[in-house]
């Protein structure tokens, strides 16, 4: 058999009648019908001696007769009969009731409310406990309540008219307001007696009444009133009256309030005790932080230490040298005193209050690891020798040139030492712990007098003879020039609260600058 | 205009006169009235002898003329105006001068020895006619304050306090003269610069620069107390060698900002104590609790309690003497002030026998004897030091004593008189 299956579709076949082919197959060929031509004589032949002509079919598709199987035959008579075309399929078969017949106890579609339907509903007690968790704990935010109150929009608060963008905007010129009458000129003076004055006053608030557009005047001292009033849709529009202000200035104001003297206090006004025992011209002094020793610094070579409640001299140590300044360690723990001796800064312990504490600082120095590689540094650090350690010394850092001052940081284990002389090496920094110093400036800006440490902030003041200059330790760099209107500025000191520095000049000036106002000196003192 | 004033006398039995209204001239002075006195006396008795009388108006001293007294006063010359005679105090009479080695921060003498502390590290017991006993060393640091604790005819008990932050407990056999530390009180972070006994002679209480107060039993044991031993006590052991056994405070009781400068007993149970934070803070010894603070303007050097007038009186810095009602609920109240040092109060003590009089020492060099009704002035002024005068002390039986840092100790004879207010 061919497989001969034409391709033109469900058309009807009579079309291709008078043609020799029927469609066309897979390949575009014709299909020929087959060459027979079939009279009415053969068709009548053929009808009565086929044995299969009752079963023969002619395919419309393909021209060709086509004899039926048994199967066909057998379908085609089912069909014929009504019955189901599928041989397998068996049309009595038992059947399943879906709703059964018989009368049960519990309904399948008419069954009662369940108890959840009258209950308050577990699942939305869920949800809520869930979302109380989480307020709790502040992953959901209760939201604010909104602000009701009117706001207003100051229409008139940038106002430029000489802008070219002002004439562009939508301009809206601000509403001229009614002058101030008579309620808002009535000033009346206080009166003596509180209650009338009150009545009196509410009495005319009451005359007033309230209208739509009405004024609401707010207090006036005669200088200008600020008056808000309510325009006829509701919104509120507030603005300022021209300020007349008249000029009755009382001078008494403007001379600036000293402080009472008594207020200052403490401050010396009587002198109480005379520490005698040095020979010489006494330079410096410095008072431990706890108060109760006083060491002090002579040209008789020697430093003394004194309890400051009696004048007793406790200790005298002979160091050489002119001493210009001393310098006690001002943190508490720590017993050291830094002594400028000519060329060279001794740390001294003056083994004076409580043991434990001096004992300790001479552990702590004693504690000290030299670092592996040499370190340059613009001095020298030594120990001090076996002689000068039963005196008291504990380090020498032997400067090249004199000294003329040192002071020590706020903590304690810093110091800075002034030297004598006009170069960039004028002011040293030194660790005492590690041992080590620094010069901080590249460059001198002029010949320093005296250097100050901040007692709490990292700040570096540094005094020249005409300006001080603040540094700022942590970001290394220069954060005020404070002017100071002297010619050659002398000494300075800082108020422990760390806001204000005094400056005294060799031109009998005393400048006291307050570090948060300005640069320029809050007064100047003759 | 010099008016009369009319005048009625008052006085003790001794010196009674009538009770009448006198006219006496508006500027007349103590010395005016004086003989006025006299005078009445010597009518009313054939041998009577002047003598001195000092006169108090309202509880005030009369030392200016009567119509400035009265005018500041704002004593209406109109009315009767009562005054009240006494016979004149004395002077103290210099008696003893003892010289030590270096100054004298402290003294404290009973009937028959005198205790004083000395900055050359020794405490020294002294008998009343100036002859030197017992040098009692054993610290190492500048010796600040002593005291009795008890004494009997056998042996005494007596404390010293020092720099080096201990404080010892000594036992005098009087008898053999001999003298050894019991106890070494340890605790104190800074100089001891006070000590106080109770009136029963079981505990006292020092104050320190390390601004705490300890009370310790003064009791002698025989057992050690356990101390924390730093890291570096073992080094410091073998520099000095331990002197007694180690006593720990019973309590320590802290509150003040500033070194304490004066401790004492005020009650059974209660310390009072003077700081440099311009305080003075009473405590509850049992409980340890502040139960009241005195705040001055300056920092005060000295405190002293007189059991008789129940009053405090405080040295300061500013060269006053103020008097204060320790039982005052509301902060501080000066009662009155005494002024006329001319440098820093160092140490001020009560009469333990009168009621209104007292002694202050000064770094002015002058030891100054006060009334408390006579406020303007004192009443002598024992200009003997040459220089500070570090501490002073009186005894019950009349004896006053001051010490300085001129290594001297004066002492004086105040007799006794009883406080004579008549009717």
């Amino acid at each position: 058999l061919q497989d001969i299956r034409n391709t033109v579709g469900n058309i009807p076949m009579e079309w291709y009648q008078d043609f020799p082919h029927v469609g066309y197959n897979l390949d575009g060929k014709k299909i020929y019908k087959p060459i027979r031509n079939k009279d009415e004589l053969d068709m009548f032949l053929e009808k009565m001696e086929n044995p299969d002509y009752w079963r023969t079919v002619q395919d419309k598709m393909t021209g060709a007769d086509i004899k039926l199987t048994d199967e066909q035959v057998d379908l085609v008579h089912r069909l014929q009969r009504g019955q189901f075309g599928d041989v397998r399929f068996d049309p009595y078969e038992p059947a399943v009731d879906f709703f059964t017949h018989e009368v049960m106890i519990h309904p399948v579609t008419n069954r009662p409310a369940d108890k959840r339907s009258f209950i308050p509903s577990l699942t939305e007690k869920e949800k809520v406990s869930k979302l109380v968790h989480a307020i709790k704990m502040g992953w959901i935010k209760p939201r604010k309540p909104k602000d009701d109150a009117p706001t207003y929009y100051d229409l008139w608060a940038h106002e430029d008219p000489n802008s070219i963008l002002g004439r562009h905007k939508m301009h809206v010129p601000a509403p001229k307001m009614k002058l101030p009458g008579h309620e808002e000129s009535y000033n009346p003076p206080p009166d003596p007696e509180p209650g009338l004055s009150s009545r009196s006053r509410s009495l005319a608030w009451g005359a007033q009444g309230t209208s739509t557009g009405a004024e609401v005047g707010v207090g006036g001292d005669g200088r200008g009133t600020t008056t808000a009033a309510v325009d006829g849709r509701g919104t509120a529009w507030s603005c300022l009256t021209a300020c007349f202000s008249q000029v009755n200035v009382d001078p008494e104001d403007l001379i600036p309030k000293l402080p009472k003297p008594r207020d200052l206090q403490p401050f010396p006004t009587t002198q109480a005790l005379v520490y005698r025992g040095h020979t010489s011209l006494v330079r410096c002094l410095s008072i431990s932080p706890s108060g109760q020793w006083l060491v002090s610094g002579s040209d008789d070579c020697t430093v003394r230490f004194w309890e400051v409640c009696t004048a007793r001299c406790m200790k005298t140590l002979p160091v050489g040298g002119v001493v210009k300044s001393v310098a006690w360690n001002p943190n508490p723990t720590v017993c050291l005193v830094a002594v400028c001796v000519e060329q060279s800064v001794l740390l001294v312990n003056p083994c004076l209050g409580d043991k434990l504490l001096y004992g300790a600082t001479d552990q702590l120095l004693e504690s000290y690891v030299a670092p592996e590689e040499e370190r340059v540094q613009p001095v020298q650090w030594a120990t001090a020798t076996v002689e000068e350690h039963g005196k008291g010394v504990r380090l020498v850092v032997q400067h090249g040139k004199a000294v003329k001052q040192v002071t020590w940081h706020g903590k304690g284990d810093y110091f800075a030492s002034v030297v004598a002389d006009n170069s960039n090496m004028q002011v040293l920094i030194h660790q005492t712990s590690k041992r080590w110093s620094q010069n901080p400036f590249r460059k001198s800006k002029g010949l320093v007098q005296c250097v100050l440490f901040h007692p709490v902030r990292p700040y570096f003041f540094v005094a020249t003879q005409r300006y001080v200059r603040v540094y700022n330790l942590l970001k290394q760099e220069l954060t005020k020039k404070l002017m100071t209107n002297c010619k050659w500025v002398s000494s300075m000191a800082i108020h422990p609260g760390g806001d204000n520095i005094i400056c005294g000049s060799y031109d009998s000036k005393l400048a006291w600058f307050d570090l948060d106002l300005s640069t320029r000196p809050y007064q100047l003192l003759r | 205009d010099p008016r009369a004033g009319a005048v009625t006398v008052l006085c003790a039995r001794r010196y009674a006169v009538e009770d009448v209204p006198f006219s006496v001239p508006a500027a007349s002075e103590t010395t005016d009235l004086s003989h006025l006195i006299n005078k009445l006396l010597a009518a009313a008795d054939a041998d009577h002898k002047y003598v001195e009388f000092d006169f108090l108006i309202n509880g005030q001293f009369l030392r200016m003329p009567l119509v400035t007294h009265m005018e500041t006063e704002n004593i209406s010359t109109e009315e009767v105006v009562e005054i009240e005679y006494v016979e004149k105090y004395m002077a103290p009479q210099p008696e003893e001068c003892i010289f030590h080695d270096d100054w004298i921060s402290s003294v404290q003498a009973t009937e028959e020895w005198i205790l004083t502390g000395c900055y050359d590290q020794t405490a020294r017991i002294w008998s009343l006619e100036g002859k030197s006993i017992m040098t009692i060393a054993g610290h190492t640091e500048v010796v600040k304050d002593v005291a009795w604790v008890k004494q009997d005819s056998l042996s005494c008990l007596l404390l010293s306090a020092s720099m080096d932050q201990t404080i010892l407990l000594w036992e005098w056999n009087v008898e053999k003269n001999k003298v050894k530390a019991l106890h070494c009180c340890r605790g104190h972070a800074g100089s001891v610069d006070s000590i106080a006994v109770d009136c029963t002679g079981t505990k006292f209480c020092s104050g320190s620069w390390d601004k705490m107060l300890k009370i310790w039993s003064a009791v002698p044991t025989d057992e050690e107390d356990e101390m924390e031993e730093a890291a570096n006590r073992p080094r410091k052991k073998q520099k000095t060698e331990q002197l007694g056994l180690t006593r720990t405070p019973l309590a320590t009781l802290s509150g003040h900002t500033e070194a304490v400068s004066s401790v004492l007993w005020s009650d059974a149970e209660e310390i009072c104590s003077a700081s440099w934070d311009h305080t003075i803070k009473l405590w509850d010894a049992e409980t340890g609790d502040l139960k009241s603070t005195l705040t001055g303007n300056k920092v005060f050097n000295s405190v002293s309690y007189s059991p008789l007038c129940r009053r405090l009186a405080s040295g300061s810095t500013d060269r006053h003497i103020r008097l204060w009602d320790p039982r005052s609920k509301d902060g501080s109240l000066v009662l009155l002030s005494l002024t006329s040092h001319t440098g820093w109060v160092t140490s001020v003590k009560w009469s333990p026998t009168h009621e209104h009089q007292l002694i202050s020492g000064s770094l002015d060099n002058i030891v100054k004897l006060w009334d408390t009704r006579s406020c303007k002035a004192p009443l002598y002024d024992l200009a003997a030091h040459e220089d500070k005068v570090l501490c002073v002390d009186w005894t019950e039986a009349g004896l006053l004593l001051s010490g300085g840092a001129d290594n001297k100790l004066y002492c004086y004879r105040y007799p006794a008189t009883a406080s004579d207010v008549g009717a």
